[in-house]
């Protein structure tokens, strides 16, 4: 999911960045959480985390990007995604799913207790299955995730069998984010009303306080027997604490670091990453999250992106990987299709058909019908200017800087962008109403349903229901690719469907992907053993022990 | 000066006050309204959520969003009128808790602030009125650049100085004294410029006057003048200014707080207006209006206590308050 950093912080940052401070020097190993001799039990780590802080700390009810680092601690998942994306059995032992695709039957890991004292059984998965649908929880997200699901039977303590109304071969995976994770089933009965501020779930950490506008406090849970599968040690967290504080300002996050007011900080400015390797006391790991890439959407709904030649020019007129080197400092991998390789079932064979070529941008405006050119070299077609409205909300200088570039590429091939700059609800609704040509966005999930997500046609905005198809897209062949990949049953099938989707949307250019959003994590050389949740990209502390 | 004149004085500034919070409620309401953007959308968190129609439909029915606007609006003044701020649209919690939660940490970094900026200006204005030429220039000069310095960046350089670069005090949050320093100080330095630069000019006026000249004919020392006798003249102007440096706390709390990562009402007013938090924004906007309602009449209170020349004598109108 996008960003959203606070219009006020934003604003500061972008004041300050002139002065953010590079203090450290000499030279030093790169990267990785090394291990540095046998861990040790003991101490309390903290994080700063940048200043997207949740309204709320249930994950059914959050969508917010620092989700799985706030929450991943407190809750365990169903299923556990390894860093090849395979779906691994975490609070669920084993799974069988009916041919039909439509019932899903759990078997579920015994001796698994919430921090209250509940148990984990079929009753809880069907409670927080619920839980997540009921329209009064107000999900943000995982309502979404799991709308086909129809009800789920207690087959016995330890077997739940979930029926969907349709096939979605996406079911499996969701379940691994932490959005969908297992909350205390008598919470939920009980005192519905105080999961957002007293979040309890089975984790190897149990929520100690959360002090709001600062930080969330978490302590070991001393009984925790059940850790994700491949971890590097089994039994309780090696941590005693973990603290997470939110750090808005990148310069001060960065220097909070270095003077050892924090640990480890997440959202590492990507203009610090090369000091951070420089310096002999520190480490960096990174990751890229799965999903979508960050892309300059185009609304394919209207004129002049509804023509698919207007959109391959463009995508050929801009030099993406120069924009992004420059606008990252080097810190982000360029996108090479329509989801990330590290996303299941990612493409790999189309790497590269997404060009750089401008003679073969100007070459298909003419094609287009837009030869003549204006005194400014703008292209004129009937009379009409070859011009596009970008929206940009400003909130986050590196956003305003691509569409700058943008525009600056686009004009050399006489396409005219216009940025207007609006408010973060103002781009959102008229985004949704197709009142735009360009935007940017991204969207992070663990599945290549993104792709259904971001350009099935029944996801186009209408009165009755808010999708996330921006570009308006409307291919029937897309469609069918999406919906079969959506029914299939086998992993090489389903990963065909989608290969042959990923092919027709780079054929399609409803959007310039530009780069794989990574998380950018740096570190004091006494910390060890930081891993990843892979199926958000996400920094997790299980394993992690201060040297 | 009876009790009943002051308590007549005190009913009319509360009731004005009253017309003074329906306004500031009425105006917050419209503008929050007003501006684009869906607030159910606003609600299930923003631009990034994927809601199902069913929880848009739960949301705008819980919160009457599809009630016509002046139909929220008297349902907003009613439950405030109640003494209900209601529910925050991002948080879920009531909005009297989620104010309660942030107000501690302001009062601390306002009241740190108000304390170092008054001694500052007190310090300074007492030490150079009337000095050389050099001295009150040097004075009245750096008064001039840390009251027109941005606080954000005033933040900055404290922070890169102090916090990234000596290493004196943390950069973040709101553990204890230390992490107080930076930010209030960042605060109140530009109010400490102003209020300076007035109450030197005040005392530089008042120096001249006759009784001073008498005072200092009975050999007093130089400092127990200024102090004991200019000062209780010069504070007049200060007081009057009150207005103008709470507005300044509150308004630079906003800044600071996110400068500093300090828990506060300041940020929690930053992200309710992002989201279109209405009951939040309101409560908030109701909390400062009632302070500057109160400020008001202390003030008018101070000035009948400082300035008997002001109390109102029976049967006559009540001189017009003023600068001595």
């Amino acid at each position: 999911m996008p960003r959203k950093p606070l219009l006020a912080v934003a604003l500061i940052a972008s004041l300050m960045s002139p002065m953010a401070c590079g203090t450290s020097s000499g030279t030093g190993a790169t990267g990785g959480t090394t291990t540095g001799g046998a861990p040790k039990a003991g101490g309390t780590l903290v994080l700063g985390e940048n200043g997207d802080e949740p309204a709320c700390l249930d994950p059914h009810q959050l969508v917010t990007t620092n989700t799985t680092v706030v929450d991943r601690p407190i809750f365990d998942s169903l299923l556990w995604q390894d860093a090849t994306g395979k779906l691994k059995p975490w609070l669920a032992e084993s799974w069988k799913i009916s041919p039909d695709g439509l019932t899903y039957t759990f078997k579920l890991r015994q001796g698994v207790k919430f921090h209250d004292g509940s148990v984990w059984n079929a009753e809880a998965l069907k409670v927080n299955l619920e839980h997540m649908r009921d329209p009064a929880t107000k999900s943000p997200l995982a309502a979404a995730y799991i709308a086909p699901y129809k009800d789920a039977k207690v087959v016995d303590d330890q077997t739940l069998e979930v029926h969907l109304t349709s096939p979605y071969s996406a079911f499996l995976n969701v379940l691994a984010q932490s959005y969908l994770a297992m909350i205390s089933p008598k919470q939920i009965k009980e005192a519905p009303g105080t999961t957002c501020e007293h979040p309890i779930g089975s984790g190897p950490f149990v929520f100690d306080k959360w002090t709001k506008g600062q930080s969330i406090t978490y302590r070991k849970n001393p009984d925790y027997a059940w850790g994700p599968p491949g971890a590097a040690h089994t039994g309780p967290a090696r941590l005693d604490g973990l603290e997470i504080r939110f750090l808005g300002e990148d310069a001060t996050r960065y220097n909070a670091l270095l003077s050892g007011e924090v640990n480890v900080i997440d959202n590492t400015p990507p203009s610090n990453v090369q000091d951070v390797k420089a310096n002999q006391d520190l480490g960096f790991t990174t990751i890229d999250r799965p999903g979508h890439p960050f892309s300059i959407w185009r609304n394919t709904g209207r004129a002049p992106f509804g023509d698919l030649k207007v959109r391959q020019a463009l995508t050929l007129a801009v030099d993406r990987k120069a924009i992004i080197d420059s606008v990252s400092f080097g810190q982000w991998k360029l996108a090479t299709g329509f989801i990330t390789p590290s996303t299941p079932d990612y493409a790999g064979g189309l790497d590269g058909r997404i060009t750089y070529d401008p003679a073969k941008a100007n070459q298909l405006l003419d094609e287009a019908g837009w030869t003549t050119k204006g005194a400014d070299g703008i292209r004129v077609k009937n009379g009409k200017r070859l011009t596009a409205i970008a929206l940009d909300t400003g909130v986050n200088p590196q956003n305003t800087q691509i569409l700058v570039q943008t525009q600056a590429a686009a004009a050399k091939v006489g396409i005219e962008i216009k940025i207007q700059n609006v408010t973060p609800q103002v781009s959102a609704d008229r985004t949704a109403a197709g009142d735009f040509d360009l935007s940017v966005g991204i969207w992070t999930t663990n599945t290549a349903d993104v792709l259904w997500i971001q350009y099935a046609s029944d996801n186009i905005t209408t009165a009755k229901r808010r999708g996330q198809n921006v570009t308006r897209l409307a291919d029937p062949a897309l469609d069918g690719l999406l919906e079969q990949a959506r029914k299939a049953t086998g992993d090489a099938e389903r990963a065909e469907f989608y290969n042959q989707a990923q092919a027709r949307l780079i054929d399609l250019a409803p959007a310039i992907p530009l780069y794989n959003r990574p998380s950018l994590v740096s570190f004091q050389k006494q910390v060890h053993g930081l891993d990843w949740d892979h199926a958000y990209g996400a920094v997790t502390f299980y394993d992690t022990w201060l040297g | 000066m009876t009790i009943t004149s002051i308590l007549r004085l005190v009913g009319w500034r509360l009731l004005a006050g009253v017309g003074v919070l329906w306004g500031a409620a009425t105006l917050t309401f419209l503008v929050l309204h007003f501006t684009p953007g869906d607030p159910a959308q606003a609600i299930v968190g923003g631009e990034n959520a994927a809601p199902t129609p069913e929880v848009i439909a739960q949301v705008t029915a819980e919160y009457g969003l599809d009630q016509p606007w002046y139909l929220q609006y008297l349902d907003h003044l009613w439950r405030i009128v109640r003494g209900d701020l209601g529910t925050s649209y991002r948080l879920h919690t009531p909005v009297t808790q989620a104010i309660g939660e942030q107000a501690a940490a302001t009062v601390e970094l306002a009241l740190a602030a108000a304390v170092i900026g008054l001694a500052l200006a007190l310090a300074v204005a007492v030490a150079t009125a009337k000095r050389r030429r050099w001295i009150r220039g040097l004075a009245a000069g750096s008064e001039l650049v840390v009251a027109s310095t941005p606080t954000f960046w005033l933040g900055i350089v404290l922070l890169t100085v102090f916090s990234f670069g000596l290493r004196l005090f943390p950069a973040t949050g709101s553990h204890g004294l230390a992490s107080l320093v930076l930010p209030a100080l960042a605060l109140a330095l530009p109010i400490a410029g102003v209020l300076g630069h007035v109450l030197r000019e005040a005392l530089e006026e008042v120096l001249d006057e006759p009784f001073i000249v008498s005072a200092r004919t009975r050999g007093l020392a130089d400092l127990t003048v200024r102090l004991r006798h200019a000062l209780r003249h010069a504070l007049m102007p200060l007081v009057t200014m009150t207005g103008y440096w709470v507005g300044a706390l509150l308004g630079g709390a906003v800044i600071t707080e996110t400068l500093f990562t300090r828990q506060g009402i300041g940020r929690l007013l930053i992200s309710a207006v992002n989201a279109k938090d209405l009951p939040v924004v309101l409560g908030v906007v109701l909390l400062s209006a009632w302070i500057y309602v109160l400020v008001n009449l202390v003030v008018d209170l101070l000035y009948l206590a400082i300035d008997p020349r002001l109390r109102p004598v029976a049967g006559v109108r009540p001189v017009a308050k003023g600068v001595s």
